[in-house]
């Protein structure tokens, strides 16, 4: 069947969402993803925009932002940040949100701030990243506050790192009980969706492993597009190729066919 | 009340200065943002900003790719989809600019604990991680704890953080529509303009439309901005292009992208400006530039149907030259 990883990734994801969710949606895949589980089997999810665009669903393709006019053509309320990080995040009222990630360790906390020859924990120092990225927006936000939340990440071995150059969102943070310590009101990461498989954490020790791998991949693979000595899931599966109609509707929410192209 | 229309060029000389922390009012890097006053700013050569950039834009690209800023606050510095902001990495990578990080929603607390004009808020976000132990004011301390120190919760005893409230000594905020002693309504998100325009020791409105005040009378609900809390207004119709205003034009995609590129290196920029930024000297001028192929296409938006209610009150630019007339001299 012809599809991209990109597309498989978005569905793959959308079939993490459940009906009837409150869900915070970033622009581009977490968008897609959102979009297509409405489509598909999640007829009342209720998907809002960081900026408090509520109601709405895109028009002429994925929107450039998420206060793109592309998303701002059929909204039934435009608040502001206070009130969806805010009162919705924040608070600990949203259930869901996917978010992405330069770079992600085991135990899914993110880095999307800056890449480092030396990064900060290493030497002692702020200096300036050799790359800068696009800080946190309001992903910190969705880590700390939504009840759980989805992280997507292109699965390569300078991206699925031991440890993050910085970490931008948290996940799991040093694994075991060290984010429940921290006493955030949201529950952490319940997923990593990378474009060759599903990755879930050790309920213990809260460190990611492999639950299932993609049909084009192999477990090897995997594990060698890994930083992390990779635990394998004992029940480790293939998952299923997306059916037609899947790939029908994500492609009508991705109608310029923007996530067409492989990267 | 009074007649508060003012030419940008008279805006910024009057609003701006070097040194001072200067805010853009904006909606996300896509969106609604005073990008004509930012450039306005560049003409008139203003440098060593402390700009609290609560969101990327294309405005802040620009007055970091021409050296114009010495240090950042901000939660998300890219352009979305239109990709990591070219000018302003080029100025952090190189150490010309100093960025401080938090959050999105840090971004706006800090707004509100500023309009309130209290001295810090409790922080549930951008702690235990690198947004609280990574200051650029305070590089050879790591972990810090100066830029969001730690506080204990009086009621439980718990551990939070404290974010420094934001007061700016001026933001210059695009507004869709605005009558001419300011009072503002704004199509699409606010993001932190509500916040910001209480929290800013000055404010600027750059409105893409001016109305009558009947309009506010009829929807004071969308009267998010007052005229109490403002000190200018400047009416420059297309003035978050390349980005879009909601109800009025799309983002132009190319000149986004375009814009963006040029911003890598100096060179460039330089070039850039030369064309863009610095080659026009009126509203009509600035408008032949964009071209009219290019309005004609940004305005065919899908979002136009949102300025039916208000179409009515909107004043001609005539009528506009002669209110703008009345406060000269």
């Amino acid at each position: 069947m012809d599809y991209t990883k990109q597309e498989f990734m978005a569905i793959i994801t959308g079939r993490e969402i459940k009906d009837g969710e409150l869900i915070i949606l970033g622009v581009g895949l977490p968008m897609l993803a959102g979009y297509f589980a409405r489509s598909n089997h999640a007829p009342n999810l209720r998907p809002f925009t960081e900026g408090g665009v509520y109601g709405s669903s895109p028009v002429g393709g994925l929107p450039w932002g998420i206060e793109c006019n592309r998303i701002s053509a059929n909204a039934t309320s435009f608040t502001n940040a206070i009130d969806a990080l805010g009162f919705l995040v924040l608070s600990g009222r949203a259930d869901n949100a996917v978010i992405g990630a330069a770079q992600v360790d085991k135990y899914g906390n993110i880095n999307t701030t800056g890449i480092w020859d030396e990064p900060p924990w290493k030497v002692g120092k702020y200096l300036p990243p050799r790359v800068r990225l696009n800080g946190s927006g309001g992903a910190s936000d969705i880590s700390v506050g939504c009840k759980s939340y989805l992280i997507m990440a292109s699965h390569e071995k300078r991206r699925f790192m031991e440890k993050v150059d910085y970490i931008s969102s948290v996940g799991f943070l040093t694994g075991g009980d060290s984010r429940e310590k921290c006493g955030f009101v949201g529950g952490g990461p319940a997923a990593i969706i990378s474009t060759l498989g599903i990755l879930r954490p050790d309920p213990q020790t809260k460190e990611f492993y492999l639950e299932a791998y993609f049909p084009f991949t192999t477990i090897e693979e995997v594990k060698a597009c890994t930083d992390w000595d990779l635990k394998i899931s004992q029940d480790v599966k293939a998952v299923h190729e997306p059916t037609i109609e899947e790939l029908k509707k994500l492609r009508a929410v991705d109608v310029t066919g923007s996530l067409r192209k492989e990267d | 009340m009074q007649n508060k229309l003012l030419s940008i060029e008279e805006a910024v000389a009057d609003y701006t200065w070097d040194g001072m922390t200067y805010c853009n009012g904006a909606a996300l890097p896509v969106g609604s943002c005073s990008i004509a006053f930012g450039k306005e700013m560049v003409k008139q050569g203003r440098k060593n900003l402390n700009v609290i950039c609560h969101c990327g834009s294309q405005q802040i690209n620009l007055l970091a790719a021409v050296g114009a800023v010495d240090r950042v606050e901000v939660g998300f510095s890219g352009l979305e989809v239109y990709g990591f902001a070219a000018g302003l990495n080029r100025a952090v990578t190189s150490g010309k600019t100093r960025m401080e990080d938090y959050s999105n929603g840090a971004m706006a607390l800090r707004f509100f604990g500023g309009a309130m004009n209290w001295p810090f808020v409790p922080a549930t976000v951008s702690i235990h991680n690198d947004q609280q132990w990574c200051s650029a004011d305070y590089p050879d301390e790591y972990p810090c704890n100066r830029k969001i120190p730690e506080i204990t919760d009086p009621f439980t005893g718990k551990k939070y953080g404290a974010f420094r409230t934001i007061r700016p000594d001026v933001a210059a905020i695009h507004v869709t529509m605005a009558d001419i002693y300011g009072n503002a309504i704004m199509l699409g998100t606010e993001w932190n303009r509500f916040e910001m325009s209480r929290a800013s020791k000055k404010v600027v409105l750059v409105a893409d439309q001016i109305v009558h005040t009947d309009c506010m009378r009829q929807y004071p609900n969308l009267v998010r901005i007052i005229s109490e809390v403002v000190d200018a207004v400047v009416y420059w119709p297309y003035a978050a292009w390349p980005q879009a205003s909601p109800g009025l034009y799309d983002s132009d995609e190319e000149h986004m992208f375009y814009m963006n590129k040029m911003m890598k290196t100096e060179a460039d920029t330089e070039a850039y400006c030369d064309q863009w930024v610095k080659n026009w000297n009126s509203h009509e001028e600035y408008m032949a530039l964009i071209g009219d192929e290019k309005i004609e296409k940004i305005s065919k938006t899908a979002t136009a149907f949102l300025m039916d209610p208000y179409r009515k009150w909107i004043r001609s630019d005539d009528e506009i030259r002669e209110l703008q007339n009345m406060t000269k001299g």
